[in-house]
């Protein structure tokens, strides 16, 4: 497919995955432990006053759910397409720069001083782990720097030592929880995706579909900047304010999620790769394509989280694990043969 | 340059209609339309709680329990609605409960996630607090009660275990406090320690613990610690997992090593079915019970 990408041929494939990822919401919302139809949802029921169960399982409790899922979805394959090209590491995922020990932190240190002190009445966890996932990236950031302005090994490895220092602080905590405490993180950051207020989900749409937006329009300088940052900086792009807005665009989007649904891994890495080996490397594709793939694969993995061992739920980190993984070798074997640039 | 400031300013827009459209303060539970009617729907997510209902008489309006209430008998046979680390929300909703009793944060934070997620969808969610000693347990009771209408029932529950624990207190005060260890980890070795409710319990059977005050409540100790406590009787519970038997086996082979500790040279060390006994609810008295017979079994053979 070596032709070039056009405008119309892109937007036409934005469009068909759109179509794709509302069809795929629509299957979903009509599964779950409880057997509904769309008859069922809309019928009125005998007495004015009492609640369909049906309707409120529906558009309270699915819909919410799913859109959360997509959101989610969204965020963390982005987020890794960028971390992946900034770092030009195919093993990079939103989590490797410390967010996911800074997230954990700030989970912990919620859990266990108990503190419920929450913003516009979001849970303190969700705010201690957006925090916790923020700063610690950001610390991160700057660790790099002092390695050198551009310098992705020295980035790397202060993300390995801020991980190291933070998972040390978290097993001490860890041993002086009480064990619910101790249930209560693990849950907490083995993922999971439930239904939000409709204010969070407005926010978290609007600041993560801007985010996409974003890392869209800084695509052809991270085209460029997967040759290396010499190669880039000798077509003239500037190599450190690209890096910068990828950097802290993917880290906010990244940090929103994890603050929203905890840790659910392999999205942020194996989506971008499926992604790439279907349609090619090109950012500009890359970017969107991945954003509404990592939708449509989260929303599946949590429609199926949840309804495997009904009535109780599996932590949708491990659909995402058990699904992904035979998929993306599928994938591999068949598409690495028609385009050769894994073997470069 | 043009295309970034029309990013950030549709985001700031996006951001003010949030604001302005959307109820952005958590939706107050309303309880003034819901708890005048009768209740006669309950849903519990934790297996003391279905233990408190049954014992208050409402075994008919029970409408839902978590998978792991087993006790008493017949509730094992309501429907189920999850677990209780994972309640599942479309079952409780398809159950249209009249309350929901959920425990709270800070040491389930996912049940209270749970009560304020019904709370919003106007579902009367009752959360209890701090389950972790006897009189809590007791402030949960009478909680229960008085949401309920069930005071009378309440009362005379809270009486009961108070009598039957009065009852135990006066007859192990007869001899002095024997020392045990309650284990609740082999490997790492982990006791319960001094600010739980267990310990509370092991005082009221006529017992000290062993372990001195730790951070932790359940702290792992070290072999030298096992040694030095001296304990006269080493108590593990079963946790619900393996039979009885088969950790008794495997208790001779790992205690053997300890020679020298009171316990093991008397062979006083002890399996026990533990529901009554790590679950704070109303066959406390039964969990004092078991362990006053362990620490003095003499007294019991009357």
């Amino acid at each position: 497919m070596a032709q070039l990408l056009t405008k119309k041929k892109l937007f036409f494939q934005i469009i068909l995955a759109v179509v794709v990822l509302i069809l795929v919401v629509l299957c979903c919302s009509l599964i779950g432990t409880k057997q509904i139809s769309l008859r069922t949802v809309f019928a009125l029921t005998e007495q004015p006053n009492t609640i369909n169960p049906d309707y409120e399982i529906f558009f309270h409790v699915r819909l919410p759910r799913i859109f959360l899922a997509c959101i989610v979805g969204a965020a963390l394959a982005c987020s890794g397409v960028v971390f992946q090209a900034i770092l030009r590491n195919p093993l990079a995922d939103p989590y490797i720069l410390g967010i996911s020990s800074g997230a954990g932190l700030g989970t912990i240190i919620a859990i266990i001083s108990g503190l419920s002190l929450g913003i516009l009445g979001n849970s303190p966890i969700a705010i201690f782990a957006f925090i916790g996932a923020m700063g610690t990236i950001w610390l991160v950031w700057f660790i790099g720097r002092l390695a050198g302005k551009s310098n992705v090994t020295g980035l790397l490895l202060a993300g390995v030592v801020v991980n190291a220092f933070f998972s040390a602080v978290i097993m001490f905590l860890t041993s002086i929880a009480k064990s619910q405490q101790i249930y209560a993180t693990i849950f907490w950051l083995m993922g999971n995706i439930t239904e939000e207020r409709i204010f969070v989900l407005w926010m978290s749409a609007g600041l993560t579909t801007s985010g996409i937006v974003a890392l869209f329009y800084i695509s052809p300088q991270l085209n460029a900047l997967s040759f290396g940052a010499d190669d880039a900086r000798s077509m003239g792009i500037d190599t450190s304010r690209t890096q910068l807005i990828g950097f802290a665009v993917a880290a906010l989007i990244t940090s929103i999620a994890v603050c929203l649904s905890g840790l659910i891994g392999f999205v942020g890495l194996i989506v971008p790769h499926g992604v790439r080996l279907v349609f090619g490397p090109d950012h500009r594709r890359l970017i969107p394509l991945s954003a509404i793939t990592g939708a449509i694969f989260l929303a599946a993995a949590d429609t199926l989280a949840r309804t495997i061992v009904a009535p109780a739920q599996l932590p949708v980190g491990i659909v995402t694990a058990i699904a992904g993984g035979p998929f993306f070798l599928l994938l591999l074997i068949r598409y690495t043969r028609k385009i050769g640039w894994i073997n470069k | 340059m043009k295309k970034w400031l029309y990013l950030l300013s549709a985001v700031i827009i996006w951001v003010i209609i949030g604001f302005l459209i959307f109820d952005f303060l958590p939706a107050q539970s309303r309880p003034a339309a819901r708890t005048k009617q009768e209740i006669s729907r309950i849903i519990s997510t934790a297996p003391n709680i279905t233990e408190i209902l049954f014992a208050l008489g409402l075994e008919e309006t029970i409408a839902g329990v978590t998978s792991d209430s087993t006790y008493p008998a017949s509730a094992a046979r309501k429907p189920n609605i999850g677990n209780f680390w994972q309640p599942d929300i479309e079952a409780i909703i398809a159950a249209k409960p009249d309350l929901v009793v959920t425990l709270g944060f800070p040491l389930y934070p996912q049940q209270q996630n749970l009560a304020d997620r019904l709370r919003r969808f106007s579902y009367n969610s009752l959360t209890v607090f701090h389950t972790e000693n006897l009189s809590d347990l007791f402030d949960t009771i009478e909680k229960i009660g008085t949401v309920t209408q069930r005071q009378q029932q309440a009362n005379d529950l809270a009486a009961d275990i108070k009598q039957k624990l009065e009852r135990i207190e006066v007859l192990v005060a007869e001899k002095e406090n024997v020392r045990v260890l309650y284990v609740v980890q082999r490997n790492p070795l982990r006791v319960a320690g001094r600010n739980t409710f267990i310990n509370e319990m092991i005082e009221l059977a006529g017992g000290e613990n062993a372990i001195g005050a730790t951070i932790q409540k359940y702290p792992p100790i070290s072999t030298e610690q096992l040694i030095t406590c001296n304990t006269d009787v080493i108590i593990e519970p079963t946790m619900g997992q393996e039979k009885s038997e088969l950790l008794e086996q495997s208790g001779l082979q790992y205690w053997s090593r300890f020679e020298n500790v009171p316990a093991v040279k008397n062979k006083r060390i002890y399996i026990v079915a533990d529901d009554a006994i790590s679950q704070l609810g109303p066959r406390v008295a039964e969990g004092v019970e078991t362990i006053a017979r362990c620490l003095k079994p003499k007294l019991f053979e009357k």
